[in-house]
């Protein structure tokens, strides 16, 4: 069994939008990250990410939620291991409040990769949303989302142990 | 007057997707709103040097990021008249064939079939038909691992620099591509089949200009410098340094994309037009799959693009163990770049991209920084030809109902695989 894997998702050009890129960027330096855990700067597409989340004894996917959360809150939802094709189908959620629809025309949500990915990665994820304010092109984030860095950071970081 | 408002391909902060408006049997207005980054994406590099500029341009999608990687090279490198080796030609070649394979796998697998088979998304079609769904994620990792291997890591490739390649791959590396390649000839066989037996989508029928980059070998989505359009048995070639007079585009208020046309006609890129402009390319078992698939060329269907992209398919893979065993024959080796001599001089370079041409052109000061940059994605090519065929579509459709209606102009808007929502993505509660 690999270690864990932490995937932080997100366009770094796109302000507060790469959030989670960033989040793994800041970690993959961190010095409290244990022994063994490996974290990648990921895209916009958590499926091209497949073959590292393979055999992992548990994956942290990181990325942008679009809600009425104060910027930076930390939701989390946990997607267990295993496969089946009863766990693809549509009335099966074990992420319940996120939005599962095909809003993208063409490439798959971050939901929708997790469900899928239940038919050749059967392992355990957490998903880390992170509430942000706005998503458009500029290359840093948000004032208010950067001050909230460290307490994500820290987040991340308790998954982890 | 009625009216079909599509925001299901919506993106962000409210923008739109698709607008028909109706009056009786006459089609008013139509829109297709894109909130395209590309077009806005000049002041981020304005001022880079030249070495950072690709890093920060491939970020403008994660399904196209080589793309965009190696069309800001080849753009770079002809502003500096530096010539990368053959070695280097077959690398990019490669990395290509990778992200052609991995995106028509997941448009056709992922978005396409289930449109076709009456399924809401590919999690509602992998419950029912876990088999068809599971090949499109055999084929997409086949693409992800070349991607991976010759470009450095999984996404924004490291390994092509200006004049060369950062690390070449190690000869275990490619025959460990060659043996993931040959299963993937099996794939790509399956899928073609699969293809096949796919309800006929005839529902938009007209004439249409197509363009795509004229390959000197006839088969590559990276070499040459010149475009081809191709109109009702007329063709014309414009050189990369003249795009302008290809694109000639203007502003819409409906869209952040420009629309582009040439010789007042809407252009079409993308697996259709460059097997339109390249015919040739369509032998022994790519000439029986396109005949098995009813494909006639030029098509005057959009919804031949799913087609083109199976036939694409085979073709990727095929192309990618030409380049392999190339590669293996000659001996690959480590070598250094061709060092880079800036100097104020511009520099165009056009190729193909999964979902059409990209283009790229940069102007340089002496010191090797951007003063101007300008990147032109296919979905902005595509936006006025996708007006015109969703205008079609409605035209055409003798049923009237807005379900149906805004079924079909899904499918259509679909069969071009636009790249309009691929900067931002992020999770939404319910």
């Amino acid at each position: 069994m690999k270690p864990p894997l932490v995937i932080g998702l997100g366009n770094p050009l796109m302000g507060d939008e790469g959030i989670g890129w960033h989040v793994a960027e800041r970690l993959a330096g961190d010095p409290r990250l244990p022994a063994g855990a490996e974290v990648v700067c990921g895209g916009t597409d958590l499926l091209r990410h497949a073959d590292q989340m393979e055999q992992r004894r548990r994956v942290i996917v990181v990325d942008a939620l679009r809600d009425d959360g104060e910027p930076g809150t930390v939701s989390s939802w946990e997607y267990p291991g295993g496969t089946g094709a009863t766990a693809c189908q549509p009335s099966y959620s074990q992420l319940s409040g996120l939005d599962n629809r095909q809003d993208n025309a063409h490439c798959l949500s971050a939901i929708q990769a997790i469900q899928l990915l239940r038919l050749t990665v059967p392992v355990p994820i957490t998903l880390l949303g992170i509430s942000i304010p706005c998503a458009s092109l500029q290359t840093g984030l948000s004032p208010e989302l950067a001050a909230r860095m460290p307490a994500i950071l820290d987040r991340v970081l308790t998954e982890l142990e | 007057m009625s009216k079909i408002v599509i925001d299901h391909l919506a993106r962000v902060e409210g923008h739109g997707g698709i607008t028909v408006e109706i009056e009786g049997d006459t089609v008013g207005s139509v829109h297709f709103d894109v909130f395209e980054g590309a077009r806005l994406l000049e002041p981020l590099v304005r001022g880079k040097h030249y070495d950072e500029v690709a890093p920060v341009l491939s970020r403008i999608c994660s399904i196209c990021s080589v793309a965009h990687t190696l069309t800001s090279l080849k753009a770079t490198e002809n502003a500096f008249a530096v010539r990368v080796s053959p070695q280097t030609d077959l690398l990019r070649e490669l990395l290509f064939r990778g992200e052609s394979i991995e995106s028509h796998a997941l448009h056709l697998f992922l978005l396409t079939v289930p449109d076709y088979l009456n399924y809401p998304s590919a999690i509602a079609l992998s419950a029912d038909k876990p088999a068809v769904v599971l090949l499109g994620l055999r084929l997409k990792k086949l693409g992800n691992l070349i991607q991976e291997t010759i470009g450095g890591r999984a996404i924004h490739p490291v390994n092509p620099v200006p004049g060369g390649f950062g690390k070449a791959p190690a000869i275990e590396q490619l025959i460990e591509l060659r043996s993931a390649l040959m299963q993937g000839v099996a794939d790509s066989d399956a899928a073609m089949d699969l293809m096949t037996t796919l309800p006929p989508a005839d529902f938009c029928h007209c004439d249409t200009v197509y363009a795509a980059l004229r390959s000197p070998s006839l088969d590559s989505y990276y070499a040459g410098d010149e475009v081809m359009a191709v109109s009702d048995g007329s063709r014309a070639i414009v050189h990369a340094n003249d795009y302008k007079t290809l694109t000639n585009e203007w502003a819409v208020p409906h869209s952040h994309a420009k629309h582009s046309a040439f010789r007042e006609k809407p252009i079409m890129v993308g697996s259709l037009a460059r097997l339109t402009v390249n015919p040739r390319r369509l032998t022994g078992k790519l000439a029986v799959a396109k005949k098995r698939l009813k494909l006639q060329l030029p098509a005057d269907n959009p919804m031949d693009n799913n087609k083109a992209q199976a036939l694409e398919l085979i073709n990727d893979v095929e192309r990618a163990l030409e380049i392999i065993e190339q590669l293996l024959r000659a001996g690959i080796k480590g070598e250094p770049p061709v060092p880079v001599q800036p100097r104020a001089a511009t520099g165009t370079a056009i190729t193909e991209a999964p979902r059409g041409l990209l283009i790229h052109s940069y102007t340089y000061d002496e010191e090797g920084r951007i003063a101007a940059a300008d990147v032109i994605t296919p979905t902005a090519l595509n936006a006025a030809s996708m007006e015109m065929h969703f205008r079609k579509t409605v035209e055409q459709s003798a049923e009237r109902d807005d379900a149906s209606l805004s079924r079909k102009l899904q499918m259509v808007a679909r069969a071009y695989d636009p790249c309009i929502s691929c900067s931002v993505h992020v999770l939404r509660r319910r």
